[in-house]
């Protein structure tokens, strides 16, 4: 599924469509034209490790011609647009087996100016230990970004996708396939583009496999942020945790579903997810719809929770007393929600880098958040 | 813990499923069309904006497509050409017991209605098809100017009321099924409580299907006026056939402000019926909306009870309870809408899915701009007591106000092996422990029923329980 074809072939979604339900797909689309495929140009693409150097042996990354099959569990619709638009642009990182690096690997990605898309192939080898950073930086109007692969058995990966575009929308969708014994965590920090609608979906096809989903998103103007994650239990003792924090303000939107599913015969499968929303002004909104289905019996637990509210008057009311200014108390118990689920993402040199960039976002974002 | 044959005697087995012979005195013939709308309307000597109502919901039910959520492939198997939309077995509706029909009577005694209704309720109305054959109250809640009818004799007796509230908190082009409900209905329950009246004992319905193919539209509307109360119970029960039934309801509630209600229901339909109600409520300044939801039975069941927090001060509160044996599939769960400030809600949702049942536990929860200090809560439980079995939880909360405070959790889980092996180490056997953790997890709701409710309803799951071990 990957061809304009397959797209136009496909019935158009619909609002009573879970995926769908607060982000019509035309208000995504590139042009808003949604019986059309534009031509998106190819986005630039460049890793390094996070202090700049080279990265070592052991990494590659590759422009390639990628054949998308029909991946399990995908939404057909995005797949098959984001397919079509970056027919041209694939890129392979490749990571050799028994791989392990203590500096995070930053894959920088510049949208350019205009539309661009990339699809990303994550091949991870066997028993490999290493933190990814995924940056978007850029001016265009749209972009899309396809991750696509497969972790492999053992592997312990921190994978963190930055979205920081300084306006127009993102469209992105992951669907990537977790090994035997792999420990996984995807992280998502969202700030910047006027529009965000992602779709990520993770398969624990091999037991043993665990996968923490983390997501810090900031909204402010009016931002709408709408994220969809999906973690499929396929396999016996598989683990999944998602954590979303949401804080918004101005007159943005935050959206944040989840879809836990735990497939008969997933013996053993201990599956949650939790949504924190911080609502910060009079005019932002928060829809969190965290859903379960459970299809075995032999479970260790699966539950769901979503918490809303404002930020503690009691808090910051602590914080004026210690001398900062209201809007500072306010920055620095934003900051204080939206590091809980940074610093479960990875290291201490990770989390450092995603600290720095949280605190230089609300600086930027700081009067879009009032009321 | 119920005795298992003591159970069996009270409720049968299926519990209800004996089916009487039928001897209707009017039956329409199966199908749905203008005219029948019409019929039924001539039939029940309405006024002409009641049948043109009825026609509007009818031409409104057709254009309407099938819902496009929940489980499609069932609801897509209801054949709307093969359901009777009217059938009446009594010529009218009867004060005393005796002259109800000798075979319906007895359908009503085995279900123990009639000796309920000495020891502990206020008023009575028993619906048999589509026709209300029974109906009383107690004279001192008449003498306060309480009104408990059936819905047909209440818009005989009171038009100006009925104009007023109907179809006022469940529009006519709500939901497909509302709006065949508009359509055909007939039954259900009229009830006004005038100002600062308490009606300290509940008022019960019971809603009995017995023919096959049988569509049951009852339509009920409650007005609490200010500072009053009342709690209004409900049953329902059919027989089992090898064809299917439709029980379509539509529940509309108003609580004036200060006035309390609460709506209890004990569904214990048979396997052959597709139960999808629309009940919501509408609660004014300073009032209380509950609902008290128990699901047992049916094919499947669709049912989301509503309130409309209106008015500043106003609670919700919907406690639920759903088992889902062979086939069946309980798609139940709450919508509480915070369009005041200071609202609060409250959703304890309970289920068991066994035998391949399905759970689903479906929610809504909103706050609007303007509410605000909202508080709201949902806590969903459900538990798989076996591999074929399974449980969805689909909650949504939409939250537009910075000030709301706003909780849900919910688990999935199966009978913890510790309480088993403690409660088989006091000397019982795992079938009777495996019921008895059943019961306790029921026990949120079960405590807010009528006692005799809370009993049979404590029976039916000892029933259920029955064989789950080996």
């Amino acid at each position: 599924m990957q061809t304009a074809a397959d797209y136009l072939s496909l019935p158009q979604p619909e609002r009573a469509d879970h995926l769908w339900r607060y982000t019509p797909w035309r208000r995504v689309h590139p042009t808003g034209d949604v019986t059309e495929v534009p031509e998106i140009s190819s986005a630039s693409v460049s890793i390094a490790k996070l202090d700049g150097s080279t990265v070592p042996e052991g990494v590659s990354l590759e422009r390639v011609d990628l054949e998308l099959g029909d991946l399990p569990d995908s939404d057909p619709f995005t797949l098959s647009f984001l397919g079509a638009v970056t027919a041209t642009s694939g890129w392979e990182v490749k990571i050799d087996s028994k791989f392990n690096l203590d500096m995070p690997l930053l894959l920088d990605i510049d949208t350019g100016e205009g539309s661009s898309a990339v699809h990303l192939n994550l091949q991870i080898g066997d028993l490999s230990e290493f933190e990814l950073i995924t940056r978007v930086r850029g001016s265009g109007d749209w972009f899309g970004l396809l991750r696509t692969g497969e972790v492999g058995s053992g592997s312990v990966v921190n994978d963190i996708v930055v979205g920081l575009m300084q306006q127009g929308t993102m469209l992105r969708v992951d669907s990537l396939d977790i090994g035997r014994d792999a420990q996984v965590r995807v992280g998502t920090v969202s700030s910047g583009s006027d529009k965000t609608k992602t779709d990520l979906r993770y398969l624990l096809k091999e037991s043993g496999g665990s996968v923490r989903v983390l997501g810090s998103v900031l909204g402010a103007g009016s931002m709408h942020l709408d994220h969809h994650v999906e973690i499929l239990h396929d396999a016996p003792e598989t683990f999944s945790r998602l954590s979303w924090h949401s804080a918004c303000g101005g007159n943005s939107r935050t959206v944040g579903t989840g879809m836990l599913k735990v497939m008969d015969g997933s013996r053993g499968a201990d599956a949650a997810q939790i949504f924190h929303n911080l609502l910060l002004s009079k005019n932002a909104e928060a829809d969190s719809i965290p859903e379960l289905e459970v299809l075995e019996h032999e479970v260790v637990g699966c539950g769901h929770g979503t918490a809303n509210g404002p930020l503690d008057e009691n808090q910051l009311f602590y914080l004026q007393a210690r001398g900062l200014d209201p809007s500072e108390a306010r920055r620095v118990l934003i900051a204080a929600f939206l590091n809980s689920t940074l610093s479960e993402m990875g290291s201490e040199n990770l989390h450092d880098w995603l600290v720095v960039l949280l605190s230089s976002e609300l600086e930027r974002l700081g009067s879009g958040m009032e009321n | 813990m119920p005795d298992n044959q003591e159970a069996r005697e009270v409720v049968g087995d299926y519990k209800a499923g004996w089916k009487d012979t039928e001897n209707s005195t009017i039956r329409f013939d199966f199908g749905l069309s203008e005219e029948v709308v019409r019929e039924i309307s001539k039939l029940k000597e309405e006024p002409e904006w009641m049948t043109e109502l009825r026609v509007k919901a009818y031409n409104h039910f057709v254009k309407r497509p099938m819902p496009k959520w929940g489980n499609t492939s069932t609801l897509d198997e209801i054949d709307f050409d093969s359901i009777c939309y009217y059938l009446r077995s009594s010529e009218a509706t009867e004060k005393d017991w005796d002259d109800v029909p000798e075979e319906i009577r007895n359908t009503f005694d085995r279900l123990g209605i009639p000796e309920a209704e000495q020891k502990w309720l206020s008023g009575v109305t028993a619906q048999y098809e589509s026709e209300a054959v029974y109906h009383s109250i107690r004279e001192d809640l008449e003498e306060q100017g309480v009104i408990f009818l059936d819905m047909d004799r209440g818009l005989k007796e009171y038009p100006d009321l009925v104009k007023k509230w109907f179809c006022s908190v469940v529009p006519l082009t709500d939901n497909k099924f509302s709006a065949l409900n508009t359509a055909v209905w007939s039954g259900g329950s009229f009830i006004y409580v005038p100002k600062g009246v308490h009606v300290e004992m509940p008022v019960q319905a019971y809603f009995r299907i017995n023919a096959k193919n049988m569509g049951q539209f009852e339509r009920t509307l409650i007005i609490a006026d200010e500072g009053s109360s009342i709690h209004y119970v409900e049953g329902c029960t059919a027989p089992s056939y090898s064809t299917d039934s439709l029980h379509s309801a539509v529940v509309e509630l108003i609580a004036l402000p200060g006035a309390h209600i609460r709506y209890s229901t004990v569904q214990n339909w048979s396997s052959n019926v597709y139960n999808l109600v629309t009940k919501r409520g509408i609660a004014h300044e300073n009032s209380k909306i509950e609902w008290v939801d128990g699901n047992i039975g049916s094919k499947l069941t669709m049912k989301y009870p509503a309130v409309i927090l209106k008015g500043e001060g106003a609670h919700a509160e919907v406690i639920s309870v759903a088992y889902s044996g062979d086939g069946q599939h309980q798609d139940a769960g709450a919508k509480i809408h915070h369009l005041a400030s200071n609202t609060t809600s409250k959703i304890l949702s309970k289920s068991i899915s066994k035998n391949g049942g399905r759970g689903t536990y479906r929610g809504l929860v909103t706050v609007s701009p303007k509410a605000e200090n909202c508080k709201l809560n949902v806590v969903c439980d459900a538990l798989i007591l076996d591999e074929e079995s399974r449980s969805d939880t689909y909650p949504t909360m939409e939250v537009a106000n910075p000030t709301a405070r706003c909780e849900h959790e919910a688990s999935v889980s199966k009978v913890s092996d510790n309480q088993l092996f403690y409660l088989m180490s006091r000397g019982h056997s795992e079938e009777e422990a495996l019921a008895m953790i059943v019961n306790g997890f029921f026990e949120p709701f079960t405590r807010e029923l009528p006692m005799e409710y809370a009993v049979e309803l404590n029976q039916l799951m000892a029933l259920e329980m029955e064989g789950s071990i080996g």
